[in-house]
């Protein structure tokens, strides 16, 4: 197995600047996902990696070697597309084959192995079919198993299961991540679908723009997003943000938020070591939000129900304050109804402080 | 990198040599007086433009024979002909091809025996028709005119242009003609509103290659024309038998015949590509 | 009264369809149909124009032309002849055309030049074609002086066209430059329509370019390949204009002689018009069964 090392990627369109200058790791077995907005990069990122776009400026090394100048052929990568590309005049055999073929491998070698792959991704009955007459969800296994018959140091995965409907792209996720305990190759994962990410990487790498935001473990990126751009992207239904203003007096700091405000005496040190603006913007996970129906403590604010999302097990409450919208996906509180005044407080442990440019303040 | 892109054009300039040699020559001889013609030099060594001139007037040919002085006045009337033969053919080939190829994917009309039989008109040889159209014409006091010929070729090239628009007609959707006719469209306005404009790429790629085809046809023409309706490549066959030893006249008659091509040459390339995937692939 | 009745008839479907059908119907019958008949009228009769009986008048003698046609051994080299050309010439111009298609692949300066250059052969009348080639195969022309110079040493002066094998060269030589080029146009376009994609798969499994071609490209446009070649052939089949002017339509004696060529001679210049269309209708019936026993099956699985 591998170690994947990018310094310094830059890539230039004409007058598109698709990557700014990146740089990652990938540690041997790992899976890094590339988690952004079409267009930030990450495919591009991708393709520089996999040889079939040329690096304006930057070095990508596999396990200490240079690659940049090896052609595709030679870099040892499998890539599974986002279309699969998959060669559709030829059987699930051959396509799976093919990439031993090419290396003049044995018979017989072949044979076991792509049987083997077969087995691992259930494409058994299919292997004398011609690929242009599969469903779409083998076609995809085909696409992963031929990248992995060739046992690469490194796995490329191009955005795999957005072309799958809801139901097939949840149970390829949890067939994926078997794979991936299974078979163990280092990957780089590009995605836009957080869930995905969340699920499938060890570490994900938020990328907004051609440039990488915050890299973390899954729950640092959740739990601490270093920018306001990776606490929007990452959490469904998305953190709300409110526009506020810090303001001290009277001994006791505050955050002001027009129609309500927060006592945060007790942060207000490391709020101002962090920053001198006073213009911030608060954020707080709907989930790290609760609802009474009395207020309990100074610190509750009453808020009136604007409309109610029955997600079954949860509800979303869209919470309406003077002009503001907060939404707080909570378990089903009976007796509330649209219309209804109720009073919310924030987990002041988890509410996020942003400098209205992009930084963090507080956890 | 490097040394794929040197082979790939000194293959390039290899393939261009082969292609463009004849046609070097045959300009080299069409420039050089007939001093040169025996000799193997490319670039003249005394350029001329007489060679051209004397195709053009029956004045005193070099060499002055009789027969020479009856060829040697007559490339402006061949030229003329080709152009108003080919251009009507063309013409006629299109609109008659449009209706069909219309009919064909509109109206589904004529069936599948249309299709073929007009796809066997190209597989048959020319000459396989030589005698029966000789007797044809002949009796109906139709040889040696424009318009026998007119027809001919209009009948022969038909296929392509039926092929060629029938592949631009399929490809749009008969619903835009159907919202036009709901609103009260004539089927005729309809055609000439809507589908034409659309089609603007498959009749000007029709055009140009049947305009070739015709203008280079010659077989029928040898057999069908003598003197009044001779077309200018039957022109060139006679002039060259006729001028025997005259290689630089010969060759500058043949090149004359190319410069209608060569002026459409630019025009064509890019429809020619879209109008054979249109019609073959898809 | 009378013209909405007409307008009204015409605006219904199957009618303006037959209406549109009609031009074509018209003008095909009249050029083509017609003679046709006349052709396999004039099989079976002796009609020769110099005997100066009318056509219709002519005397049926069943069929004594075809029996004759077909124990006729010029007509038999001349077949033999054409198809021996058709199998040359069209592998060659696949091949040929082939390369450079392979060759255009990829961008590289100057593409659009080299594309018209590579192209314009195609667009010379086939006459000029075979003048030029009757140029350049003169005695003192630039094939012997020029080219073979540096071969054999010193001027040499082949008399191509005296040579039975060697006058058939040149006017295989002559179709080969006129034709490639439109091989070339098909295969590149089918060549270009390839996925890119599918490639890059080929390229990140390791697969070099010629594994490419071999594996991917060349099994894709395999109906394109098909189409080309029968077309071709097909338009193989009935060369003329080139060899007329080349070797004056056969020469020398009958070594160039295509099948196109003897039909015209025996229409033209034996003025035997009704063994002339009892041979043209063999050669009709043979293309017929062809084309229904190997081509039909071969167009029908590129659908």
């Amino acid at each position: 197995m591998a170690k994947l090392l990018v310094k310094n990627l830059r890539k230039v369109f004409g007058d598109l600047e698709a990557v700014k200058g990146i740089s990652f790791n990938v540690d041997e077995k790992e899976t890094l996902c590339l988690l952004g907005p079409s267009g930030c990069g990450k495919t591009t990122t991708l393709r520089c990696i996999a040889g079939l776009e040329t690096p304006t400026s930057g070095e990508i090394y596999i396990n200490s070697t240079l690659i940049n100048d090896l052609p595709p052929q030679k870099r040892g990568i499998g890539l599974v597309f986002q279309d699969y590309a998959v060669f559709p005049h030829m059987t699930v055999y051959d396509n799976l084959a093919f990439g031993l073929q090419v290396r003049k491998m044995e018979k017989s070698k072949i044979d076991s192995k792509v049987k083997e792959i077969a087995r691992l991704l259930d494409l058994e009955n299919v292997l004398q079919r011609y690929a242009k007459r599969l469903s779409l969800s083998e076609i995809q296994r085909v696409a992963i198993g031929r990248a992995i018959a060739v046992d690469p140091e490194i796995l490329l995965l191009d955005e795999p299961l957005s072309n799958l409907d809801a139901r097939t792209r949840e149970r390829m996720r949890t067939e994926l991540k078997e794979i991936q305990m299974k078979v163990g190759i280092t990957s780089v994962y590009v995605t836009h679908d957080q869930l995905e990410a969340m699920t499938l990487a060890d570490r994900i790498a938020v990328m907004n723009n051609g440039l990488i935001e915050q890299i973390g473990k899954p729950s640092e990126i959740y739990d601490n997003p270093k920018t306001l751009f990776v606490a929007r992207f990452i959490g469904t239904p998305s953190m709300n943000f409110i526009d506020c203003s810090f303001i001290e007096k009277n001994g006791k700091a505050i955050i002001d938020a027009n129609e309500f405000y927060l006592d945060v005496s007790d942060i207000s040190s490391i709020i101002k070591e962090k920053t001198t603006t006073s213009e911030l913007i608060l954020g707080c996970r709907s989930e790290d939000i609760t609802i009474e129906t009395k207020k309990t403590s100074p610190d509750s604010i009453e808020v009136e129900v604007k409309f109610i999302e029955n997600l079954g097990a949860k509800s979303i409450y869209h919470l309406g304050i003077g002009e503001k919208r907060i939404l707080v996906k909570t378990h089903i509180i009976p007796g509330i109804k649209i219309g209804s005044k109720v009073w919310i407080i924030f987990n002041k442990n988890k509410i996020h402080l942003f400098d209205k440019k992009t930084s963090l303040a507080i956890i | 990198m490097n040394y794929k892109q040197t082979l790939r054009y000194v293959l390039l300039i290899i393939v261009t040599l082969w292609t463009l040699g004849p046609v070097v020559w045959m300009i080299s001889l069409s420039l050089k007086p007939p001093t040169e013609w025996y000799s193997a030099n490319i670039i003249p060594k005394k350029l001329i433009l007489d060679n051209y001139i004397n195709l053009f007037n029956s004045s005193v040919p070099i060499g002055g024979t009789y027969f020479m002085t009856s060829i040697a006045e007559a490339i402006t009337v061949p030229y003329i002909n080709s152009l108003i033969i080919a251009s009507l053919s063309t013409v006629f080939a299109i609109l008659i091809g449009f209706c069909t190829a219309y009919g064909v994917s509109r109206y589904k009309a004529g069936g599948t025996f249309t299709l073929f039989f007009t796809l066997l008109t190209r597989m048959l040889p020319g000459a396989t028709f030589v005698a029966p159209l000789l007797v044809y014409y002949s009796t109906f006091k139709l040889m040696d005119t424009h318009i026998a010929l007119i027809l001919l070729y209009t009948a022969v090239t038909l296929t392509y242009a039926i092929w060629i628009l029938k592949g631009y007609i399929d490809e749009i959707p008969p619903e835009w003609e159907e919202a036009a006719l709901l609103e009260g469209a004539a089927p005729w306005t309809v055609i000439t509103r809507v589908t034409l404009p659309l089609i603007r790429g498959g009749i000007l790629a029709s055009a140009l290659f049947i305009f070739i085809l015709n203008w280079t046809e010659f077989l029928f023409a040898l057999v069908l024309s003598v003197t009044k309706a001779i077309t200018l490549p039957v022109q060139i066959s006679l002039y060259a038998s006729a001028v025997g030893r005259m290689y630089g006249s010969q060759a500058a008659c043949g090149l004359i015949a190319t410069i209608p091509m060569v002026i459409l040459g630019y025009t064509i390339q890019r429809y020619l590509v879209t109008g054979f995937t249109f019609g073959r692939v898809r | 009264m009378v013209f909405e009745k007409i307008v009204n008839w015409l605006r219904q479907p199957k009618n303006f369809g037959k209406i549109l059908m009609m031009p074509s119907s018209f003008i095909l019958n009249l050029v083509l149909i017609i003679p046709f008949s006349i052709l396999i009228y004039l099989g079976f009769t002796n009609y020769i124009p110099a005997r100066g009986i009318e056509w219709w008048r002519s005397d049926i003698v069943g069929f004594a032309n075809f029996i004759k046609v077909i124990g006729d051994e010029r007509f038999l080299w001349a077949l033999l002849r054409t198809i021996i050309f058709v199998f040359t010439v069209v592998p060659i111009e696949f091949l040929l055309g082939l390369g450079i298609a392979l060759l255009f692949l990829g961008n590289f300066k100057g593409k659009k030049i080299f594309t018209s250059i590579i192209l314009y052969p195609m667009m010379i009348p086939w006459i000029t074609v075979g003048l030029a080639f009757h140029l350049l195969f003169l005695d003192f022309g630039p094939v012997n002086s020029i080219i073979l110079k540096p071969i054999f040493g010193e001027s040499v002066t082949i008399s191509w066209f005296r040579d039975p094998i060697l006058a058939f060269l040149t006017i295989m030589l002559a179709d080969i430059w006129q034709w490639t080029p439109l091989m070339f146009l098909i295969l590149y376009s089918g060549l270009v329509a390839v996925p890119e994609r599918l490639i890059e798969a080929a390229k990140v499994l390791g697969a070099s370019e010629t594994q490419i071609l071999k594996r991917i490209r060349l099994p894709l446009i395999k109906p394109l390949i098909i189409v080309a070649l029968i077309i071709r052939s097909l338009e193989a089949f009935k060369v003329f204009d080139t060899v007329f002017i080349m070797t004056g339509a056969g020469g020398p004696g009958t070594a160039t002689e295509t099948i196109s060529c003897y039909i015209y001679k025996l229409s033209i210049q034996y003025s035997n018009l009704s063994y002339a269309s009892a041979a043209s209708l063999l050669i009709l019936i043979m293309i017929a069964l062809v084309t229904r026993v190997a081509i039909k099956p071969l167009a029908v699985k590129t659908e």
